[in-house]
């Protein structure tokens, strides 16, 4: 014990290394402080929408169901729909400064709802957000290089290195000493503010367990590489140099070239050829013959075959019929958008076998819930909804049933997962 | 200055020796030239699909079959956000903002498919354009290479050599500093060359492409200014370079992400749900169009019976309804404008905090610079989106005024009844051709040169700043700290 409490007296010593902790544990506490406040305010975004979407609901219900007319019931209530942060958010904030998180929906055609963006500054997103993913995965690297990178070439350079290990029983367990004091001290500062974070945001043990092991496994790795270049034999500037010269290679540069290629080679236009494609057929719905349409929504709806037939210019059951159709022709559009998307995220996680920053972002954001497959399932979830709400509203459209005030607090809520 | 050019050659050659240097010189210059190829390409396959879809769009809203106005009204438009030529240089927030908008009656719909939320989180590591290769990983290489400038003849004691030789502290740090300067220059070229070809070949505006290369400049030889000075007061090469390292990180990677988190927590936007309820809340309380009691347009209708001295709506010379659909939108609109407005300055006051915190990183100030010149800006987002609701409301407009010129007030409330009013109520698609298409304007170069002016001045601060760093530096060497 006594080793460790001298080596422990040395390492305090060293005010490179009593900085870099530090710096390292405020770093660390400030990012997760800031991703706790974040957090609360998407919560507390979700809180306020609440009153304010129940008096928009009143005030449709209260006009609509004077005439109790469905079809008007439908298509002037908007449904809240929001996607509460995982208790792990906070960590790594990931796609949810970009992608919306509370969105409102109505029973009409889905697709171009469902590709709403939200309100936020561009500026300000363009450089991403300090979040505890971002301070480990590029200030822990340099913190950790700041550390290790002169442990042998240092007490070479001041003549102490022949002594040392003539000294030393077993010059090997002297130097894996000061490595595991170092890194792992460095490890602590880093992950201690985290560990309150989840406490204090309620995360899950298990997965709080499995953040922190992505954290200490990309630690190692960057303990690793300081030891291989040390191994060298050079000197400690070199050291210093090689080690940052290969974090900017491996966490800006491969990166940034991965992006070029991935997205050069899984292009995904159908995002927006699927939005022109639906208004298309949406609207071309108003000049086929009814019948046509009404024969097309009845194979995928055979239910509302024997309902009575239309009269007149306009019904709503056949308006909600080719909107509904809208959305059936683009489905091999929004199937092709939707494994472009995949695709990328896909080749991303596989690149993480290969790029330790990509691999850790990867995992830390699957677990908080924020990548870009988490956008997908909130979609998922909608398209889910959705459903809902037309098997909610066909009913009464189609047997001509009044709408009144009870309906509509009868219509289907969202629920959080 | 006779004798600093000898130096600047000798510290020139110094430098190039270590093969380590060389090969980091040489893999961003490659570096640029892959980013310059790449973004050239993107902005010109981004533009290229945007004018087809525009294309496209026009095309679809002109070859309408005759149709009841108002079913125009809600087939609406798209329109797409055209991509500045100098976005091949910086694309700025181009990814982060959404680039196509339907268009279409009571509604304001939000700009989508940005390619951030199109991609995986593998774009929020950075994209690679010649503006990030300058940005960031120029000045990291500048240290890389240069960072024992003084240092190391301090190690090895030829510093001491060459003051005792005669040399005085103030040309021998010059020198040095052109040599340093130099490496810069040399890392400015392939930038320089995109930028020429980009005015020549692409027809970017010579003068905002000007400003973008002086700036580019002027933030090298910030980063020059610092290298050599840091190196002339370190008592050691390894301290040089982790200082450096420290400043680097600090300036260029902490605060910028460090900035929009004061920012947003400062100045949080309400969600686009808050403000669609909000407009409707609103909109109720200026009059409800569903109920036919309502005041406000109950004393709209007798306004307008007024005004054409008759005394029911079926007597009016036009129709009603048009009149009703041009008033509505009217109102809609009004809104729509106030809360944009209400969000703009809210974002403006983002930035503004943003701004104050460039003050102390010459990259973010660079960064807003280049975005700013090269029309990437969010500024640039913003003219997009208020054209693009301009257009809106000028085309929904044109149309409810056919609907109530057109269309006569009998057929247009009996068009769902009776066949031959459903027939009528159809107008002729000439009417379509004849509506303008969306025509962007972008900024002025007075206008971008006028956005970037602020930044320039934090960098011209800076500029200062490192001068009296570079004076205090040269004192420091003189007084014998060899």
């Amino acid at each position: 014990m006594t080793v460790w409490a001298h080596e422990l007296r040395l390492l305090v010593r060293q005010r490179i290394a009593v900085g870099a902790l530090i710096l390292m544990t405020l770093l660390s506490a400030a990012s997760v402080w800031a991703g706790l406040a974040e957090i609360a305010r998407q919560h507390a975004a979700i809180e306020r929408i609440q009153p304010q979407q129940a008096e928009d609901e009143a005030a449709i219900a209260r006009w609509v169901s004077v005439e109790g007319d469905a079809g008007n019931a439908a298509y002037y209530s908007f449904h809240a729909t929001w996607d509460a942060p995982s208790a792990f958010a906070f960590a790594a904030l990931g796609q949810r400064d970009v992608a919306p998180y509370v969105l409102r929906v109505r029973a009409l055609g889905l697709e171009g709802q469902l590709q709403e963006s939200e309100n936020y500054n561009a500026e300000l997103a363009l450089p991403g957000r300090f979040d505890w993913a971002f301070v480990l995965i590029y200030l822990a690297p340099l913190l950790l290089i700041a550390l290790l990178h002169d442990l042998r070439s240092g007490e070479r350079e001041m003549n102490r290195a022949v002594m040392l290990q003539a000294v030393a029983q077993s010059p090997g367990t002297l130097w894996a000493r000061r490595i595991v004091l170092r890194a792992g001290f460095l490890a602590a500062a880093l992950i201690m503010p985290f560990i309150v974070g989840a406490t204090l945001s309620g995360a899950g043990l298990t997965g709080s367990l499995a953040m922190i092991a992505a954290a200490l496994a990309y630690l190692t790795f960057w303990t690793l590489l300081c030891l291989m270049i040390a191994r060298q034999g050079r000197a400690s500037v070199t050291n210093a140099a090689t080690l940052a010269a290969s974090w900017l290679v491996l966490t800006l540069i491969l990166p940034a070239l991965a992006l070029v290629v991935i997205n050069g080679a899984i292009p995904v236009r159908q995002g927006v050829e699927l939005t022109l494609a639906q208004r298309e057929n949406v609207h071309a719905g108003w000049d086929r013959p009814k019948d046509a349409t009404m024969q097309a929504f009845f194979r995928e709806y055979p239910e509302w075959r024997n309902t009575p037939p239309i009269e007149g210019g306009f019904h709503w059951k056949w308006y909600y019929a080719f909107q509904h159709m809208g959305d059936v022709s683009v489905r091999p559009q929004v199937a092709a958008y939707r494994a472009g998307l995949e695709a990328r995220a896909c080749w991303t996680q596989r690149l993480g076998w290969l790029l330790p920053a990509v691999g850790v972002q990867s995992l830390l954001h699957r677990q908080a819930r924020t990548d870009l497959s988490a956008q997908l399932a909130y979609q998922d979830r909608i398209r889910a909804f959705h459903h809902r709400l037309r098997r909610y509203y066909y009913p009464y459209v189609f047997n001509e049933t009044p709408f009144r005030q009870a309906d509509f607090a009868n219509a289907p809520r969202w629920e959080q997962d | 200055m006779t004798s600093i050019l000898p130096i600047a050659r000798h510290e020139w050659r110094q430098l190039v020796r270590s093969r380590v240097a060389v090969i980091g010189l040489v893999l961003v210059i490659l570096l640029s030239i892959v980013a310059a190829a790449t973004a050239a390409a993107h902005r010109e396959a981004n533009a290229d699909i945007r004018a087809r879809f525009q294309a496209t769009a026009d095309q679809r809203f002109d070859d309408q079959p005759a149709r009841h106005p108002h079913r125009v009204v809600h087939y609406g438009h798209f329109v797409f956000r055209p991509l500045p030529a100098l976005a091949a240089f910086d694309p700025g927030v181009d990814s982060f903002t959404g680039n196509m908008i339907y268009l279409e009656g009571h509604r304001q719909n939000s700009a989508n498919f940005g390619d951030v939320r199109q991609s995986s989180l593998l774009a929020r590591f950075g994209l690679l354009t010649p503006a990030f290769v300058l940005q960031l990983l120029a000045p990291l290489v500048m240290i890389f290479v240069a960072f024992g400038i003084v240092a190391r003849d301090r190690d090895s004691g030829t510093l001491r050599q060459s003051l005792t030789l005669g040399v005085p502290a103030g040309r021998l740090l010059a020198g040095k500093l052109a040599a340093v300067g130099s490496i810069a220059g040399l890392l400015l070229l392939p930038a320089a060359v995109t930028l020429g070809w980009l005015v020549v070949g692409e027809g970017a505006a010579p003068l905002p492409a000007a400003a973008l290369l002086g700036g580019y400049a002027a933030y090298l030889l910030i980063w020059a200014v610092a290298i050599v000075a840091v190196s002339a007061f370190a008592k050691q090469a390894r301290t040089a370079l982790l200082a450096l390292l420290a400043v680097w990180t600090a300036t260029a990677v902490l605060l910028p992400r460090v900035a929009p988190t004061v920012a947003l927590g400062a100045a949080p936007l309400p969600t686009r749900l808050e403000n669609d309820i909000g407009i409707q809340r609103d909109l109720r309380a200026m009059g409800d169009s569903h109920d036919p009691n309502d005041p406000f347009f109950t004393a709209f209708r007798e306004r307008t019976l007024e005004r054409y001295g008759v005394a029911r709506v079926e007597d009016l010379p036009v129709n009603y309804r048009g009149l009703l659909a041009v008033e509505g939108e009217r109102m809609t609109s009004s809104l729509f404008d106030r809360y944009a407005e209400r969000q703009f300055a809210r974002e403006r006051e983002q930035a503004a905090t943003a701004g104050l915190i460039s003050l102390l990183s010459p990259t973010m100030a660079m960064q807003r610079l280049s975005m700013a010149v090269a029309g990437t800006d969010l500024e640039g987002h913003r003219r997009f989106l208020s054209q693009a609701e301009a257009y809106r409301y000028d085309i929904v407009q044109r149309l409810n005024r056919m609907q109530a010129e057109a269309l006569t007030y009998s057929d247009d409330s009996n068009r769902n009844r009776d066949i031959g009013a459903a027939q009528r109520v159809r107008i002729d698609p000439d009417n379509w051709r004849a509506v303008p298409d969306f025509a962007y304007r972008a900024a002025t170069t007075t206008e971008k040169l006028h956005a970037a002016l602020p930044s320039a001045l934090v960098l011209g601060g800076w500029l200062l700043l490192g001068s009296i760093l570079f004076r205090m530096a040269v004192r420091h060497v003189t007084r014998g700290n060899a």
